[in-house]
């Protein structure tokens, strides 16, 4: 979609570069209508070369963000890192309206060490919370997005190879359920594709919690895909995880062809007592090239809904 | 392809090319490292890994660390002590096959280092990574690691003291 012309830009909230591109404005997406929808962006950052373009997003970040990225072992690992802080401040500003740059979040981590906003004590979308995730492998990098619930979003190249067997990951992390539907899997290429979406979901969940992979260990509970009941969770009931709950909506979708994506948010409908199943998850998805060009691929071929 | 092999694994190409903001890819492996409570989870890629590192202490519950540690001491370290600090008291070969274990999971090109002090998140390991280097090093060792003894691994030397004291408490 072409930019809309340049709007004047947000009153900084630090001190920055002046002019050019750093002010261009992010286009606005529609805004979140309601706790069960989820806004998706992505890119792609093999598509992202451009010198100067990875200066600016560079620029974008925390000086302690641009360190630790930097201190990723090898080019790639460290473009990805950038691109993954660009993406999340990009995506944050959008949200506010562009009303807070891009540069001026910081982020605390909650005390399982889960990424949260710090709010300032002006901001005027404190009573809106925007709540986010991101997730990334070395070819695509998505962050999630909504309002006024946690999210989890994980995802996974399709074709992802383990070196381990699948049945032996499956019996050492996952529940026997889960290890009885993979095992029923003849075809081995099929039986990976399986493995893959459960373990997106397995860490969406984990993520949306956010209390970190031993909160919420992958063996005391349950996902089960079914064409029509769609995605569900268990826990165990024997479980010492009292924590754990089941109120949690799911959603598995295949994108750009080439990955698997899962989020979770919480389920407001059984908490609040009203509907007895889940609301269907409200699920957007952008490609994006952060002011250059986005591309909403939600209903198109390049996403393609699971469950 | 080879059974092990990971599918578009990328190897990074330590000659770089001319698109990224030069910065050297080659990072020595150097004493000080930080005492052994945890490093916090990195602000970047963190949120991909569902491992949250705590920054509470190393959570080994299950072993008697007090008295593990008056043993250890009497291991000779088989590299120059200024090489590493007091907290890595794990044997130089636990080291180096947790290194090993690590390059081949995450296909590392050879000339790519891997040292005590290499953290996995650094060297692009995610969650799926994570977990199969655990399940790699339960194999070679012949140990069981905990979930939340896993998810307390930040570097290399994390793993190898852990596997040292799992092996130590395994054997007593």
């Amino acid at each position: 979609m072409p930019l809309p012309p340049p709007q004047p830009p947000p009153t900084p909230r630090t001190p920055g570069v002046a002019g050019g591109r750093l002010f261009a404005s992010l286009q606005l997406p529609p805004p979140l209508q309601s706790r069960s929808e989820v806004h998706v962006w992505y890119l792609l950052p093999d598509e992202l070369n451009d010198a100067s373009q990875l200066k600016m997003y560079m620029e974008l970040l925390s000086p302690s963000e641009r360190k630790t990225a930097l201190s990723m072992n090898g080019e790639k690992l460290q473009k990805g890192a950038v691109l993954s802080r660009a993406l999340v401040r990009t995506t944050l500003s959008r949200y506010t309206e562009c009303k807070i740059d891009p540069r001026s979040f910081e982020f605390k981590k909650n005390k399982f060490g889960k990424p949260e906003i710090l709010w300032q004590s002006d901001d005027v979308r404190m009573e809106c919370p925007l709540h986010f995730n991101i997730s990334h492998t070395s070819s695509l990098i998505a962050c999630g997005i909504t309002m006024g619930t946690p999210i989890g979003i994980d995802i996974e190249e399709k074709k992802r190879k383990t070196a381990k067997s699948i049945l032996s990951l499956a019996r050492r992390y996952f529940t026997p359920p889960e290890v009885d539907y993979l095992a029923k899997i003849p075809d081995p290429e099929a039986q990976q594709k399986e493995f893959i979406k459960l373990w997106t979901l397995k860490e969406a969940y984990v993520k949306a919690l956010g209390r970190g992979f031993s909160g919420a260990p992958f063996n005391k509970f349950s996902i089960m895909l079914a064409a029509k009941n769609g995605i569900r969770i268990s826990v165990d009931s024997n479980s010492s995880c009292d924590s754990l709950s089941e109120n949690w909506q799911f959603a598995l979708a295949e994108l750009n062809s080439s990955h698997y994506m899962a989020a979770c948010i919480e389920d407001d409908s059984r908490t609040s007592g009203s509907g007895n199943g889940q609301l269907s998850l409200g699920l957007k998805v952008w490609k994006t090239i952060p002011f250059v060009e986005d591309t909403l691929v939600s209903g198109t071929e390049a996403v393609k809904l699971i469950c | 392809m080879p059974r092990g092999a990971r599918y578009a694994r990328h190897r990074p190409n330590p000659r770089r090319s001319a698109n990224f903001i030069s910065q050297p890819t080659h990072r020595p492996c150097v004493a000080p490292l930080p005492p052994l409570q945890l490093l916090p989870m990195a602000s970047i890629t963190g949120s991909a890994v569902s491992f949250a590192r705590p920054v509470k202490a190393l959570n080994i519950n299950s072993v008697s660390f007090s008295g593990l540690r008056k043993d250890n001491v009497a291991f000779p370290l088989q590299t120059a002590p200024q090489r590493f600090a007091v907290c890595c008291y794990a044997k130089k070969e636990t080291v180096d096959k947790v290194c090993d274990i690590v390059k081949k999971q995450l296909a590392l090109a050879d000339e790519q280092e891997v040292c005590a002090a290499s953290k996995f998140q650094d060297l692009g390991a995610d969650s799926l990574d994570t977990v199969e280097i655990v399940m790699g090093l339960e194999e070679a060792f012949g140990i069981s690691v905990e979930e939340s003894s896993a998810q307390s691994i930040a570097t290399v030397e994390d793993a190898a003291n852990l596997i040292d004291d799992l092996v130590a408490a395994g054997k007593s």
